[in-house]
């Protein structure tokens, strides 16, 4: 392979009481590139992402980040090493305004702590502009520029996941994993979100999604993995998965066949 | 954009009036017959806004800060008066040994989460208040300690309620200060996406049980030196003001000027104050009424003020005056065009 790895799984495993999740995951994923995770429910999905995120500690099995074990590095530690994700069901700050839910996404690309800031010393107004700057970059690249100021539950659901993709954005990340970030989205605004996801790639961040939508996976991924029940039973480009027999018959009975 | 302008100039305008306000209440021609109430609003100001950087803005409940107030006024008692320590030294004993322990005792209790802290701080409050009560050898027990030095500063002996006015409200606004800083900063966003979603908190790089055992620690410390300043003015110390229901007054005041808002310390402050110390008490005389009937008035009133808030009003006395405010403000605007 030319292309560098940025996170690779070994006999990854996670069972929840007796019910097992995820077992024996081996998986590549090439740096650079828009990869998803596909399956029907229940396939381990979501676990394998609060995997990587750190949510969840693998009960078998290692995940490497950028060729060092992530271990049992908790998630804020993972954000500072450049992995950020989005939630399936959004998880804005309500209690802070658009744009400051951006800045927050900051933090770990800043330094100031309590006592500067309680005296607002030098070094807190320096970083402050900084961050308010960057965040206000980050928003208008989601095309939320105007809405700074706004709640962010007063926006619209498209926008909100719009949102939650630039506030992760904010905190610099190498791996951005993005959960369902196409459910409850129109047509109209998936194209964007296909766009957005595609420009992402082009700033050089590898992006992982989580997806029901075919449609938008097929459309944007370069390399898509397909889990059923906790295994990995193909991975592939879009075409060569739309192909796959096993891949169909996990389908069959669970939603339409891929197309 | 304008709207924002506006309102600024407003909240100088207020700002400033409240400050001239302050500094002329003590003065004999102006409303020195409140200066007693008003050392005791500043006094509880700094324990209410460390509650509200806690609970408003972080997310979690504390119905021990009283602990925390008490320990300060201890110390500063003890070590001021028994041992004869410098009061300026023992108030930063004080506050040192009251951050200290509420940094060691925050690693178990943020394990807790929602009722479960509720709890937990409950218990801590209530052991500490009998642990005032019974090392009687130390605290003077039930009874108190009395003859406690003044604070002093160069020539100047905070030794009348006019100077000792003046001290106190430097500390408070200066807390206020330090609470509204922390707020608009790094540090008070990583505390409000706390309180706004844990899991999404972590996600983005927010150490959460470090951040909440900070803020514990800030809040322990703000009570300690009011506790301090507490024991400088009164000169005597007993057990009573930190028992439980201290520390539930504390919740009713940052719930009425809103939990969520430094400034509203005060006026949810004042306004238990004022309530409890000048309205209540005056029923003695209208109605047939005997001070333990107005105790029991007391406890009846914090908690139908605690659901009213709640209901009507929760973000607060002083959110909701000042969009009431501006609400009427553009009401009679001449254009009527601020949006």
């Amino acid at each position: 392979m030319s292309e560098e790895t940025i996170l690779e799984a070994k006999r990854l495993g996670r069972s929840f009481g007796g019910i097992v999740a995820l077992e024996n995951l081996d998986l590549t994923l090439a740096e650079g590139k828009i990869s998803a995770i596909i399956g029907p429910n229940g396939a381990g999905k979501t676990t394998l992402f609060n995997l990587i995120a750190g949510v969840y500690m693998p009960s078998s099995g290692e995940i490497h980040f950028e060729g060092k074990p992530l271990g049992n590095a908790p998630p804020h530690k993972r954000a500072a090493l450049g992995i950020a994700r989005t939630f399936q069901n959004v998880l804005l700050f309500d209690n802070l305004t658009v744009l400051e839910n951006v800045m927050a996404g900051q933090h770990p690309r800043s330094r100031y702590g309590f006592f500067e800031a309680a005296l607002r010393l030098p070094k807190a107004h320096r970083e402050e502009e900084t961050i308010s700057l960057k965040a206000r970059r980050y928003l208008n690249l989601v095309g939320l520029g105007m809405y700074a100021d706004h709640n962010p539950l007063s926006l619209p659901l498209g926008q909100q996941k719009l949102l939650t993709i630039a506030r992760a954005l904010a905190t610099e990340p190498k791996l951005l994993l993005l959960d369902e970030p196409g459910a409850g989205l129109n047509a109209l605004e998936k194209e964007g979100l296909s766009e957005l996801i595609r420009r992402i790639r082009d700033m050089g961040i590898t992006v992982i999604l989580v997806e029901h939508d075919m449609d938008l996976v097929m459309g944007i991924a370069e390399w898509v993995v397909v889990l059923d029940s906790g295994q990995k039973i193909a991975e592939g480009t879009a075409s060569q998965i739309q192909r796959d027999k096993r891949v169909i018959a996990a389908y069959l009975g669970e939603e339409e066949a891929i197309e | 954009m304008t709207l924002d302008r506006v309102r600024r100039r407003w909240t100088w305008l207020a700002s400033a009036l409240m400050l001239a306000l302050l500094a002329l209440i003590p003065f004999d021609w102006f409303l020195s017959q409140y200066t007693g109430l008003m050392i005791f609003i500043g006094i509880y100001t700094m324990v209410t806004v460390g509650l509200c950087l806690l609970m408003g803005y972080t997310g979690q409940v504390s119905l021990g800060q009283a602990a925390f107030f008490g320990i300060g006024a201890y110390f500063s008692a003890i070590l001021s008066k028994t041992y004869g320590i410098n009061p300026w030294l023992a108030m930063a004993i004080g506050a040192f040994a009251t951050g200290s322990f509420a940094y060691l005792i925050a690693f178990p209790i943020f394990r807790l989460r929602g009722n479960y802290l509720a709890m937990a701080t409950l218990g801590l409050g209530i052991i500490i208040f009998i642990l005032f009560r019974q090392l009687g050898q130390y605290t003077g027990g039930p009874e108190g300690m009395a003859g406690i030095p003044f604070l002093s500063m160069g020539g100047l002996t905070f030794d009348t309620p006019f100077k000792r006015y003046f001290l106190v409200w430097a500390f408070c606004l200066a807390t206020l200060l330090i609470a509204q800083n922390i707020v608009g900063s790094r540090t008070g966003r990583a505390l409000r996406a706390i309180h706004g979603s844990e899991s999404a908190a972590e996600s983005l790089g927010i150490n959460i049980s470090l951040y909440k055992v900070k803020i514990f620690v800030l809040s322990a410390v703000f009570a300690s030196l009011a506790g301090s300043l507490f024991v400088h003015h009164l000169r005597y110390v007993s057990p009573q003001p930190f028992d439980f229901l201290a520390s539930v007054l504390i919740v009713v005041m940052a719930v009425t000027g809103g939990l969520a808002s430094i400034w509203g310390a005060i006026f949810g402050t004042a306004t238990i104050r004022i309530l409890g110390d000048e309205l209540l008490p005056r029923l003695e005389n209208l109605a047939t009424l005997k001070a333990w009937h107005i105790d029991y008035l007391n406890i009846i009133i914090y908690g139908l003020l605690l659901i009213l808030m709640m209901i009507f009003m929760p973000q607060g006395l002083f959110v909701s005056l000042r969009d009431a405010f501006h609400r009427w403000r553009l009401k009679f605007s001449p254009k009527g065009a601020n949006p």
